[in-house]
């Protein structure tokens, strides 16, 4: 019964794993690459991709048609996702659009316009603008100035319609947005759900292409019309979908590359399929782990945390390729153990290091690994050899055996060619000018190339500026920083006179505070210093007499009014822009002024600082998000070099002399120099992907270099062990090569670095491990 | 003061004009006929005098300068009494100048009514048919020592501003035009022709 004793732990704990992970919720949102005690602006920041209201954006373009065409059909689409729920506000540049805004001006402009003051009310600030409107009677703008003239002598709504003067619009043909080029129709669609919520972020995608193409089979003549979506949330969904297709695909191809060479080595589907209990027990205890640690699993600590215990797949191999007809599984595993055991350690202390990372992302990594070769290994320690069927062992092809001998006995005359092209490297990598990493935003976007620039295209067709600058201020409550917003306007207007900034915009422009608006109700003259003032100001000017009956009315009725809450914007374009500016957050609420054309950032804020009412932050989104991915990846690279040394000192301990740790790191050595050498050529700029694919290469390189390193008793094993190493890194290459297939940057950067990465470890290590010549 | 939002939603509201409007120009071969003529003018200056008669004032406003035409579709209109003004029609771009309105550069498809107007203006002196039948349905009275042009707006749009343009003149010049609005306002410009041609 001892025999069954281990399986019947092993499955308890698969089971206990797998109950774990049916209760652990899975996130998939930017809350990874947040450090764990953020700085203000990271945190606001991560907020704003994750939920705010850029995240929420789906900027579309439709193209192949005549321009007519392609403007009936944008009308089409926008009305029918206008009557969908996934969206809170579609605008496609139709007078629909502007019409709500434009009333909600007009009926509210004594409480919105900031010139309202008793000065403007006076005799002679009417005068002033009476005089004005006269002149303009003469300009082609009469037409429009009669219109609003009887209501609005004093200039409200024109003052208002000031305010969006400066603001980049789109073009437009036909009534509706279109492209520079007048070769693309443009909508752009708020979703109700944020961008982090990427299931939902997929129903509004389908609802985008269902409704086009229902609109777009409505008449034959629009067949050829073309649909192109991007935005955050369609990224978001398109790299899911593009990870999750290749993933699935590849894997799929891989598995049974991989099954196909292993039934060839072993034959025998029942101990194929127990090679494969090591790394899926690895991955359910990972997850487990990570879920009990943190409470949640992220997305991408799923995916790579999986390639990370990849180098489990060898353990099994290591195991069944070494039986030999006279042993048993057990001694086997006990001969091989040390190195193995030492090999696994090895891995454990290059990705612990990651457990101490600030960064949430990383740490879960750590933990998933760690977990996830502890089990794995225990499991090809106590739970294979029991499970083994009788006397299985590995029949080796003869002629294979001796090719592959010989080509092992030619490898250490490589050795000065591979340790001239390691120093040539080497040479090139600190000589080169320039860092080789890169933290741009874009490099560590799972999004093609082609996708990035279309999105660029299509935000400047829209004349939406990439808003890098915003400045925030928080507060307790919405009128406080309202009331922040209306102080930073005319501290911003100074420095825009003085030069330091070309424009900016505040909710406040459209939406002012309660206390705002009570003063300017305040200003309103009663009906009888209405008329007086009229009266006055009229004098010697041509207007027909009975005129300005309206303003009198509109004036009066105003004075009744009390003041707009936000929830009265609700349904307008002014809307979504005060949501997007002015937002709750977890304690209080903050308010962004988006600033452009700003010359030396720190002198402004400074500026600001000295006059504002509370000290505000300015917010540099490029520079912040590529800071946070920098520091993301610098502390990696860090922890990567903590873990190596804690490698060296770890088999120091094990193999007590210096010569023998130094011939066991110099394959690993050479082939990340070499590795990172040849991909700097090749014109990349190594991302964070490419870092956690050269943590995988020392991980599954290390296994290599210690089989090499270790003696062998007989030549018999000495071919075993060869036999061994050769499929363990054929299994490698066939799964990961397959993954620089790939439509997803990130998958090709790990594929192919861990690919190639392996095959230098396991060439570098034969070359350069001296063997005792049996 | 800065009217152009206001302008452009106001103006949006009129979706780019009924394309392939008919009047056969063979159908009226005295309307081609002028046209032919008009086209073949490359050059044209003049003084104007304007008077608009708006139901809002008591007196109408009256304004003078120079018009400056140049083939095919380049119009100036440069006002100094009793405000400096000036506008240059260039292609599809209208630039504004004056104290009232400030420099501004408008691009006459965003603004379809006032583009409507402009090219009642411009496309008769260029003569071109082609445009003029696109905003307007066209009537010709007189002879070609007189005539007078009448321009209807076909856009149910434009036709609640403009009731109708009539374009008065003797052979390939122009001498009057009336602009007639829906509201009952209306203005007469009359032009002067500078016998100063350059060919």
């Amino acid at each position: 019964m001892r025999r069954y004793l281990a399986p019947a732990v092993w499955l308890a704990f698969v089971a206990a794993c797998a109950l774990i992970i049916s209760r652990t919720p899975f996130t998939a949102d930017m809350s990874a690459f947040l450090p764990r005690s953020p700085t203000p602006t990271q945190q606001i920041l991560v907020e704003q991709l994750r939920d705010g209201v850029v995240s929420r954006l789906i900027l579309v373009g439709i193209t192949d048609l005549p321009q007519a065409q392609l403007a009936e059909l944008s009308k089409d689409l926008a009305g029918r996702l206008r009557r969908n729920a996934e969206f809170t506000a579609v605008n496609n540049g139709e007078q629909a659009d502007l019409q709500k805004d434009f009333d909600f001006l007009w009926r509210n402009r004594y409480l919105l316009s900031e010139a309202v003051t008793p000065q403007r009310f006076s005799a002679d600030g009417l005068r002033a603008s009476l005089t004005h409107y006269l002149d303009l009677l003469g300009t082609p703008l009469s037409a429009l100035a009669q219109r609003v003239l009887p209501n609005d002598p004093s200039g409200e709504l024109t003052y208002l319609l000031d305010q969006f003067e400066g603001q980049a619009k789109p073009d437009r043909q036909h009534d509706v947005w279109f492209s520079r080029d007048g070769q693309r129709a443009m909508l752009l669609a708020h979703t109700r759900s944020p961008g982090s919520d990427i299931d939902a972020q997929e129903r509004a995608m389908h609802a985008v292409e269902a409704a086009f193409e229902q609109a777009r089979r409505a008449r034959p003549e629009l067949a050829p019309a073309r649909l192109q979506m991007t935005g955050p949330g369609v990224f978001s969904v398109q790299s899911r979908a593009s990870i999750r297709d290749d993933a699935w695909r590849l894997s799929l191809i891989a598995t049974l590359l991989v099954a196909t060479l292993l039934l060839v080595l072993y034959r025998s589907p029942r101990v194929l399929a127990l090679g494969l209990f090591p790394v899926a027990s690895g991955a359910l205890a990972g997850v487990a782990a990570v879920s009990l640690g943190f409470g949640s699993v992220h997305g991408i600590t799923l995916a790579f945390g999986v390639t990370l215990i990849g180098e489990c797949v060898d353990y099994a191999i290591y195991l069944f390729t070494r039986i030999t007809p006279d042993t048993t599984p057990q001694r086997t595993l006990q001969r091989i153990w040390p190195t193995l055991r030492l090999g696994v350690l090895t891995s454990i202390c290059g990705f612990a290091a990651m457990l101490f990372s600030g960064f949430t992302g990383l740490a879960q990594l750590g933990l998933f690994s760690i977990a996830g070769l502890i089990t794995a290994a225990a499991t090809t320690r106590w739970v294979l050899p029991q499970l083994l069927p009788a006397g299985f062992f590995v029949r080796s092809d003869t002629r294979f055996s001796a090719a592959l001998m010989h080509a092992v006995r030619f490898a250490p005359r490589l050795r000065v060619p591979v340790l001239l092209t390691v120093l040539a490297a080497a040479l090139f990598l600190t000589l080169r000018p320039g860092s080789i990493w890169n933290d741009s935003l874009a490099s560590m976007s799972p999004v093609s190339k082609e996708m990035q620039q279309l999105d660029g295209q299509l935000r400047r067709d829209l004349g939406a500026p990439d808003v890098r600058y915003l400045i925030v201020a928080g507060g307790a409550d919405q009128q406080s920083v309202l009331q922040q917003s209306e102080a930073l306007t005319a501290i911003l207007r100074r420095q825009v006179q003085q030069g330091l900034l070309e424009n900016f915009d505040a909710p406040t422009l459209y939406f002012p505070s309660r206390q705002a608006q009570q003063a300017r109700l305040a200003a309103l003259p009663d009906a009888a210093v209405l008329r007086q003032n009229m009266q006055t100001a009229l004098t010697g000017l041509p207007f027909r007499s009975g005129l300005f009956e309206p303003f009198a009315q509109d004036v009066a009725q105003a004075r009744q009014q009390v003041p707009l809450d936000p929830a009265a914007l609700r349904g307008t374009g002014l809307g979504l822009k005060l949501d997007s500016f002015l937002i709750r957050r977890a304690s209080g609420w903050a308010v962004m002024l988006p600033l452009t054309g700003v010359k030396d950032p720190q002198a402004l804020v400074d500026a600001i600082n000295i006059d504002a009412p509370a000290p505000v932050l300015l917010l540099d989104m490029k520079q912040e998000s590529e800071r946070m991915f920098r520091d993301y990846r610098r502390e990696a690279t860090r922890y990567a070099g903590l873990g190596a040394l804690a490698i060296v000192l770890l088999l120091l301990a094990s193999l007590r002399t210096p010569r023998r740790v130094a011939l066991v790191c110099l394959p690993l050595l050479a082939a990340v120099t070499v590795l990172s050498a040849a991909l700097v050529l090749s014109g990349l700029t190594l991302s964070l992907f490419h870092l956690i694919g050269l943590l995988l290469v020392v991980a599954v390189g290390s296994n290599y270099a210690l089989f090499f390193a270790r003696a062998s008793e007989s030549e018999q094993e000495e071919t075993r062990t060869m036999t061994s190493l050769i499929f363990a890194n054929l299994c490698t290459v066939c799964g990961f090569g397959l993954l620089s297939l790939s439509q997803s940057p990130v998958l090709v950067a790990i594929g192919s670095t861990v690919s190639a990465g392996t095959v230098l470890s396991l060439i570098f290590s034969a070359a350069l491990i001296a063997r005792k010549s049996l | 003061m800065r009217l152009i939002v206001l302008a452009m939603m106001l103006f949006a509201a009129c979706s780019a004009c009924a394309e392939g409007e008919t009047a056969a120009p063979e159908a009226r071969w005295d309307v081609a006929r002028l046209m032919q003529r008009l086209a073949q003018v490359q050059h044209a200056q003049g003084q104007f005098v304007e008077k608009k008669y708006l139901r809002i004032l008591n007196k109408p406003l009256e304004s003078s300068g120079t018009l400056i035409y140049q083939a095919p579709g380049h119009l100036e209109k440069h006002t100094r009494a009793p405000k400096i003004e000036s506008l240059v029609l260039d292609k599809s771009t209208l630039l504004i100048d004056s104290k009232a309105s400030g420099k501004r550069r408008l691009t006459l498809q965003d603004y379809p009514l006032l583009w409507a107007l402009i090219e009642g203006i411009r496309s008769t002196l260029a003569g071109d048919v082609a445009t003029l039948n696109r905003f307007y349905q066209i009537k010709l009275d007189g002879d070609i020592s007189r005539w007078r042009l009448i321009l209807i707006p076909t856009d149910a749009k434009a036709l609640e501003l403009v009731r109708e343009i009539r374009i008065s003149g003797r052979e390939d010049r122009v001498s009057e035009i009336e602009t007639l609005e829906t509201t009952g306002d209306r203005s007469v410009m009359s032009v002067t022709e500078d016998r100063v041609e350059t060919p």
